[in-house]
């Protein structure tokens, strides 16, 4: 359907209406009147009138209507367009010399009147072209203010309403409410861009029917995030997220998990948006916490965001000041009687000047956000290499160390080019270095990273899959992966006491890894139970606190050449 | 024949209706016949002498809207009377009115022919 204001007559220029009248001379006369201004369709009864009117539907402007009418009269013509979407939007002006009519002609959608026996021409045409203007310009706001899949408000109108809601409702409390779709990109990457599409027309739609429940406003601010503006107290979030999350879990076999965030008796003195930030700010601290629905806003998140931005802003300073320190965690092959020192895992430490020692856990995620983790892996890839570099040549050790590999590095085509300059810079060969890949970058860009993976592995460099478990790898997808080390994530270990499901759990993992030929590292093991039993199960590498934690440089080599004497 | 001067004769209000077809006479004229001509008025005529006061409303209010429109101030007044009459469904003799309706219609119909 064309919008109003394209509705020209393509040939000429002009508009075009429709003049509905039983009568002939009426007709005729009115036609005479606007074809000054105008090209007219004319229609003799209700259902000519219908008919033409969803023929021409992307180009007629105005329906001038006749109410008295032999079949179907202009009162079911009404009550037609108005139910039918495609015709709802077009103005009516009513024909007619009984005054009694109007307020239901009004109350059925009639914009104006034309009293019979017509008025001046002049006032005829001036009406008609009144309505069509405002009727336009009503358009033109409709279409601006709601987006258009969902045809909730925008944000720039959601903000502009909420701030006017606010100026007549000076004492009315309210909540900020953010709602996200948990991993949102996955549901378009695995079932297409329509299955996510409706996702999202499925919540709104949902929040449109909380809109004519409560009162409350809603906005689809952009991609999978809805902002709700409530009076507070009005409404149980937990309930609201449970209710959603069911009105959701009913779409075909897609899991689709909503998180809330929610910004509770706002602070009128902050800017509306920053008020919203806040209730997104409050989402994204339970981002992967499937258990918790709806997190609300504190002093402590506000401080916090405070510390993460100063921390983005300081990133380069940092670098620029040698802040970044190489910390080596050593691993050690346990297939042995006893255990060896195999290798180690090089880990970032930020020592800041005035904040003290920054962790990794807090930096890295915000870097890997905002893509400056980039600048941060090259810098400990040559750092690493030097180090590499300085031991072959002092110690003559070729010691091997992984290092972390961002996915967005995999994106960069002179990622080998790069890597290839610090190993002959330094004399190290490449596999002395294994570059460690996250389970979830395979997942998000499969054929991509695959290639980018292939090549690195052509250039001799080992591969190992971190944090292995956390992702959605499917089996299949496991066994076309270019890899060469599972690293068995934390967590799996972590648990191993608490429950046996999870010691089978490791199980399952030792045996998939086997059963690809490839080799299992575990992290995060603290613990004599949990390396033995890891051990056990066949898992043939084990680093964690319970051997050593990481360790400087300095420390690192002085273990390597003590071990072995 | 019908001119603006025989109509004006006949108590039509040719001014409004001439400005309301933009004056433009020869248009105003092909509706006035247009108007006379309606078998409107003979349908009017049936419905009430068999006593259909539904379907003698439906004729009047028509032919009250058209006579409007072209300003035969003669006959409109005439119909306009039996339209509320008819509105109201009164049960009364309408031969007069008819009478009157038709014996200013013929006069009209007169120029015409």
């Amino acid at each position: 359907m064309l919008k109003n204001h394209a509705k020209f007559n393509s040939i000429n220029g002009r508009r075009l209406v429709l003049i509905v009248d039983d009568e002939q001379i009426n007709r005729e006369m009115l036609g005479y009147i606007v074809s000054s201004d105008f090209d007219a369709l004319y229609a003799r009864d209700g259902e000519e009138a219908l008919r033409l009117m969803r023929e021409n539907v992307n180009f007629l402007s105005l329906v001038l209507l006749d109410l008295l009418m032999p079949g179907v009269d202009g009162f079911a013509v009404m009550r037609e367009m108005k139910a039918d979407e495609a015709l709802s939007h077009l103005p009516i002006i009513v024909l007619t010399s009984e005054h009694t009519a109007e307020v239901e002609c009004l109350r059925l959608g009639a914009s104006d009147f034309i009293l019979k026996p017509f008025s001046q021409p002049e006032v005829i045409i001036a009406r008609m072209q009144r309505i069509i203007e405002l009727h336009e310009d009503r358009y033109i706001i409709q279409s601006t203010e709601r987006e258009d899949m969902t045809g909730l408000f925008n944000r720039e109108f959601f903000f502009r309403y909420a701030e006017q809601y606010d100026r007549f409702h000076p004492d009315q409390e309210m909540d900020a409410v953010a709602l996200d779709v948990n991993r949102f990109h996955l549901i378009n990457e695995m079932f297409g861009r329509a299955a996510g599409d409706n996702v999202l027309i499925h919540l709104a739609t949902y929040l449109k029917e909380l809109r004519e429940r409560t009162g409350c406003m809603v906005s689809r601010v952009e991609g999978d995030r809805f902002f709700v503006y409530v009076p507070h107290g009005g409404m149980d979030y937990t309930e609201l997220a449970q209710q959603v999350n069911r009105h959701l879990g009913s779409l075909r076999d897609i899991s689709v998990r909503v998180r809330c965030g929610v910004y509770r008796n706002a602070d009128k003195g902050v800017e509306i948006e920053r008020r919203f930030d806040r209730a997104l700010q409050a989402a994204n601290t339970i981002k992967d916490n499937y258990a918790q629905l709806v997190a609300y806003y504190d002093a402590s998140i506000h401080e916090r965001k405070i510390y993460e931005d100063r921390l983005i802003s300081e990133m380069y300073e940092a670098l620029a000041n040698g802040q970044f320190e190489v910390y080596f965690q050593p691993k050690y092959n346990v297939e042995g009687e006893l255990p060896a020192l195999s290798s180690a895992e090089a880990l970032v430490r930020w020592h800041h000047p005035t904040l003290g020692m920054v962790s990794p856990g807090v930096f890295i995620p915000l870097f890997e956000k905002n893509g400056m983790i980039q600048k941060l892996d090259y810098y400990i890839w040559a750092r690493v290499a030097d180090q590499l570099g300085d031991w072959r040549r002092r110690y003559g050790r070729e010691v091997r160390v992984s290092v972390n590999v961002s996915r967005i590095d995999l994106y960069n085509q002179n990622l080998i080019e790069y890597l290839d300059g610090i190993l002959t810079e330094n004399g190290i060969d490449p596999g002395q270095i294994y570059l460690e890949i996250t389970e979830s970058a395979y997942t998000e860009n499969p054929e991509q990273i695959g290639e980018m993976v292939e090549r690195l592995r052509d250039r001799g460099f080992k591969i190992e899959m971190d944090d292995f478990g956390t992702g959605y790898s499917s089996l299949n997808m496991l066994a076309d992966v270019p890899v060469d080390v599972l690293k068995m994530d934390m967590r799996f270990v972590r648990n191993l006491h608490s429950n046996e499901k999870q010691e089978t759990l490791v199980k399952l993992v030792m045996d998939i890894a086997k059963y690809l030929s490839l080799t299992v590292v575990a992290e995060g093991v603290e613990d004599k139970g949990q390396a033995d039993f890891l051990k056990s199960v066949g898992c043939s590498v084990i680093q964690g606190y319970y051997f050593s934690r990481p360790l400087p440089g300095t420390d690192f080599i002085r273990l390597v050449t003590g071990a072995t004497q | 024949m019908l001119t603006i001067a025989a109509l004006n004769e006949l108590g039509a209000d040719t001014q409004s209706g001439l400005s309301r077809c933009l004056n433009n006479e020869a248009f105003y004229l092909r509706m006035v016949n247009l108007a006379v001509q309606d078998d409107g008025f003979e349908r009017l005529r049936a419905a009430l002498e068999r006593g259909d006061l539904d379907e003698g409303f439906e004729r009047a209010y028509a032919l009250k809207g058209v006579l409007g429109n072209v300003s035969l101030t003669n006959l409109f007044t005439p119909v306009s009377e039996i339209t509320e009459a008819l509105r109201a469904r009164t049960q009364m003799d309408y031969a007069p009115l008819l009478e009157q309706i038709f014996s200013e219609l013929e006069k009209l119909r007169a120029l015409v022919d």
